[in-house]
């Protein structure tokens, strides 16, 4: 009942957001925006493109003088949008509603992944004997709030209409997460390759779409499961029935058991999407050097950090006003700190590998080189598809506020440091390092909240075992 | 008789060998004409003003000077190519009643040191040293570049000088000369250096006329006051500010120009005869041996001021290999001649011709290679992509072509795992 209800005001919230964002779009210069350095950076920004493309076409590589560092694949894209004018229009409008349009699919890919993600974790739920959980937890649909999070959070909403092609990348990452889900191997495979193309840290995210493509949506520990077969088993063999002892333990083979003709599958479509791509992108350089020196200017620029300039990332602060003489080791610390985070998470965290991608984007977008608010929408859509797990999340008004207040002082510390003079790069920087703290806590925070539940779902479990053992 | 025709043969020999050399020296110094003059178009104008007089009595050299300035700015030139070389500072001066202002007439109706006044070299710069610097280009590292003429062959530049002067000298600051062969000197060295197409030397001092009588470079230009022997003469003196403010040669060219604005084509010619030798109470004199063109042709824009062809185009980032070369919008372009061999582009004239007469439909002015081609009539685009895979708009088109493939390919797929 409650979720045919959603599904009409959804709708209209989606629309409405649309609408919001079609009216910043036609303000004066898009608001100037697109200006700002949290929103765009040397890796997102459409006037970076724009100039990436100009020199494409004539006849230079679209790297030329260290302006544009995507993808050629968007330059062939977005390029051509962003010169067409409209009369009478704003610039740039065709480019705005591709984001705006990437924003609305996103939005709903998610609102799917959480339908299909809650289904999977209430019968999981129901399998280990947690009725009444399962029941509670389906109450709020989490798939629709994650979406509406996402389409009206602010930092989404400013990403798109600052002209930040952030709403592309968090559009392939959605799209893979969503595939892996629905477990369609080539969907979750060109999801991966195209954010791994787009930008180099989604990378990471194979790991989760691998264990979502094996073991499915998230679920509660798989001990419970076994300790539940178990129970059945025993409870079926006092009983006497060998036909249903086997069905359970053909059960219990199937949700024990890694899907591995899935995975495989996931990367010979790995295989053939990114050859595909390469090819593309091979064939669009060929005369400006190729795959090399795509590789040298795209990845090459994320994971060098040439440039300097302040964003909303903890980087440019070590190089550009501590400590340039020990450079190299600053980027094998920062670049090493995500390496090093996805093993013990992978382990810990392996029986809910959509939550485990949740974390993951939200340490890359805490130590990539250049982050954006883009990233943040990203992340903070996705919170709420976890939404009836981490209801007992602690201090989620001092984020909340946390937040805000960053995202309020950020600009203004950055017009006092650069165009009134009177601040340095002391004072953005320490809103910088704010907004990291803030995303640690919230991390931190999430996968707290989220151990404490699964610790209370296996206490209930182990309680109502030994109860039906009694 | 042999020894008859052995003479006229040697004679007719020398004729011959003389008449090559001739015509060779000719050919030779016509072809150095006109490679001087008409190979390089005109591209900017620059104009050197200096002020060579210190001392409050000579507030009339300062009011000249910025008189030029003023007219050089109003009719185009702007501040980055105008050096403006002051010896004194009249306008923050002590006795000046009206501070940080200089008049070059009584009745105070313009004040030259008004706004937007950028003065390049001051005071105790203004040296012969510094002068012949500038003029030459041969500057220490550290000279900014708003202290350097940064002409080219291109140039068409306007020398006016003014001060104290005499029989082939002229006065810097009480304390040393510019002689007339120093400026020939360095004119030859600007010459050879390629740092000026054309130069109209401008001189307001008395007998102005035997500073430039050493020149001898092509497409040099020159005006002075006063002849040999004759004094040039302040106009009027104020009486509120206590001396003379202007000279009467500065006057009345300033008076020439007053009636001009930026789109009037009046001519050198007009100018130089404007000059009254009654009211002027001396002769100015020009020299125009060194000059080919006609003065009735030349526009005085053409030194003072600074009147560019500007082309307005539509589209915002067109690329220079989609425009015609040959078109009639490149010709009129003042200056940089845009033939194709010129351009380091990619693309073969060919090649673009075989574009065009595969996409004649579209218009001239639309981008190559937008997604929105894709709808093209598909056999004229796999014919083209087949035929040559290499130039730049099947490049472009078939990996827009690729992409575009990438949907289908992926719902396809999707289908095919579900």
């Amino acid at each position: 009942m409650t979720k045919k209800k959603k599904v009409q005001w959804f709708w209209m919230w989606v629309i409405g957001s649309v609408t919001l964002r079609l009216i910043l779009v036609y303000f004066p210069r898009n608001l100037n925006l697109s200006s700002r350095p949290e929103v765009s950076t040397p890796l997102t920004s459409l006037r970076r493109l724009a100039e990436g493309y100009w020199l494409k076409r004539s006849s230079m590589s679209p790297y030329a003088g260290s302006m544009y560092h995507g993808s050629p694949l968007l330059l062939t894209f977005l390029g051509p949008l962003t010169v067409t004018r409209i009369e009478g229009q704003p610039d740039q409008l065709l480019c705005s509603l591709v984001f705006v349009i990437a924003d609305v699919i996103s939005a709903t890919l998610i609102r799917a992944a959480g339908r299909s993600l809650q289904a999977a974790y209430s019968s999981s739920l129901k399998v280990i004997g947690l009725h009444q959980l399962s029941e509670t937890s389906e109450v709020l649909p989490s798939g629709d709030f994650a979406a509406l999070v996402y389409l009206w959070n602010p930092f989404t909403i400013i990403a798109c209409v600052g002209l930040s092609t952030s709403a592309i990348e968090n559009l392939v990452v959605v799209l893979s997460l969503y595939g892996a889900c629905k477990r369609l191997a080539s969907l979750a495979a060109f999801g991966w390759v195209l954010a791994t193309h787009l930008s180099l840290y989604p990378s990471i995210l194979i790991i989760p779409v691998i264990l979502l493509l094996g073991y499915g949506p998230d679920a509660p520990p798989r001990k419970l499961f076994q300790q539940r077969i178990k129970l059945e088993v025993g409870n079926s063999s006092s009983i006497g029935s060998n036909n249903l002892k086997e069905e359970l333990k053909d059960q219990s083979s199937v949700l024990k058991v890694f899907a591995w003709r899935l995975v495989v599958h996931f990367f010979i479509w790995i295989l053939l999407w990114s050859s595909y791509v390469l090819v593309l992108c091979g064939i669009y350089l060929q005369k400006h050097g190729g795959l090399q020196e795509l590789y040298r200017r795209t990845y090459g620029f994320i994971l060098t950090i040439p440039d300097l300039s302040p964003n909303i990332g903890v980087l440019w602060y070590f190089f550009a006003e501590v400590f340039d003489f020990f450079r190299s080791f600053f980027l094998m610390v920062f670049h090493g700190n995500i390496l090093l985070m996805i093993m013990p998470l992978a382990l810990r965290l392996n029986h809910r590998p959509c939550f485990l991608a949740f974390v993951y984007i939200v340490i890359s977008s805490l130590l990539k080189s250049y982050p954006s608010v883009g990233d943040s929408a990203l992340y903070l859509g996705l919170l709420g598809l976890f939404s009836y797990e981490l209801k007992d999340i602690r201090f989620s008004f001092l984020l909340f506020a946390g937040y805000v207040g960053v995202s309020l002082l950020s600009p203004v510390m950055h017009n006092l440091w650069i165009w009134r003079g009177t601040g340095n790069a002391n004072f953005y920087y320490a809103t910088a390092i704010a907004y990291a703290l803030f995303q640690v806590a919230l991390v931190i925070e999430c996968v707290n909240c989220m151990l404490n539940h699964d610790r209370m779902v296996t206490k209930l479990t182990t309680t109502k075992l030994k109860d039906a053992k009694s | 008789m042999e020894f008859c025709f052995l003479r006229i043969l040697k004679l007719t020999m020398k004729v011959l060998v003389m008449l090559l050399l001739f015509l060779g020296n000719i050919k030779n110094s016509t072809a150095y004409f006109s490679s001087s003059s008409e190979a390089t178009m005109h591209t900017n104008n620059w104009a050197v003003l200096v002020c060579t007089s210190r001392f409050w009595f000579n507030y009339r050299h300062m009011a000249n000077t910025l008189s030029l300035y003023r007219t050089v700015k109003r009719l185009g030139i702007p501040d980055e190519r105008i050096i403006l070389m002051l010896a004194d500072d009249m306008a923050c001066n002590a006795r000046n009643k009206y501070p940080a202002q200089v008049f070059n007439n009584e009745n105070h109706r313009l004040n030259l040191y008004g706004d937007n006044v950028e003065v390049d070299y001051r005071g105790y710069e203004v040296t012969v040293e510094n002068f012949l610097r500038v003029l030459t280009g041969r500057h220490e590292t550290a000279v900014p570049r708003s202290k350097r003429l940064l002409s080219d062959e291109g140039s068409h530049i306007l020398l006016y000088m003014t001060g104290h002067g005499g029989d082939e000298f002229l006065k810097f600051q009480d304390s040393e000369e510019l002689q007339s062969h120093d400026l020939a000197d360095a004119v030859k060295q600007m010459k050879e250096k390629g740092r000026f197409k054309e130069l109209l030397i401008m001189v307001d001092t008395c007998q102005a006329s035997t500073l430039f009588s050493q020149l001898q470079s092509p497409g040099v230009l020159a005006i002075g006051s006063s002849m040999k022997g004759e004094n040039s003469y302040s106009h009027h003196l104020d009486s509120d500010v206590g001396v003379s403010v202007v000279d009467r040669f500065t006057f009345y060219t300033l008076a020439f120009f007053e009636r001009l604005n930026i789109y009037d084509n009046a001519s050198l010619s007009s100018l130089f005869n404007s000059y009254n030798p009654n009211l002027l109470m001396s002769t100015a004199y020009y020299r125009r041996d060194l000059y080919q063109r006609h003065l009735e042709e030349v526009p005085v824009t053409n030194f003072f001021g600074s009147v560019m062809e500007t082309i307005h185009t539509d589209s915002a980032y067109t690329s220079l290999t989609n425009k015609n070369f040959g078109g009639a919008k490149t010709k009129t372009f003042l200056g940089q001649s845009f033939s194709s061999s010129d351009i380091n582009s990619v693309r073969n004239s060919d090649d673009e011709d075989q574009f065009n007469n595969l996409t004649a439909e579209e218009d001239q002015h639309d981008e190559a290679g937008q997604c929105i081609f894709c709808a093209m009539d598909s056999g004229h685009l796999w014919s083209f992509i087949l035929g040559n895979v290499i130039t730049h708009e099947s490049v472009d088109f078939f990996v827009c072509y690729g992409l575009v493939l990438m949907l289908p390919l992926l719902v396809f797929s999707t289908w095919l795992s579900l």
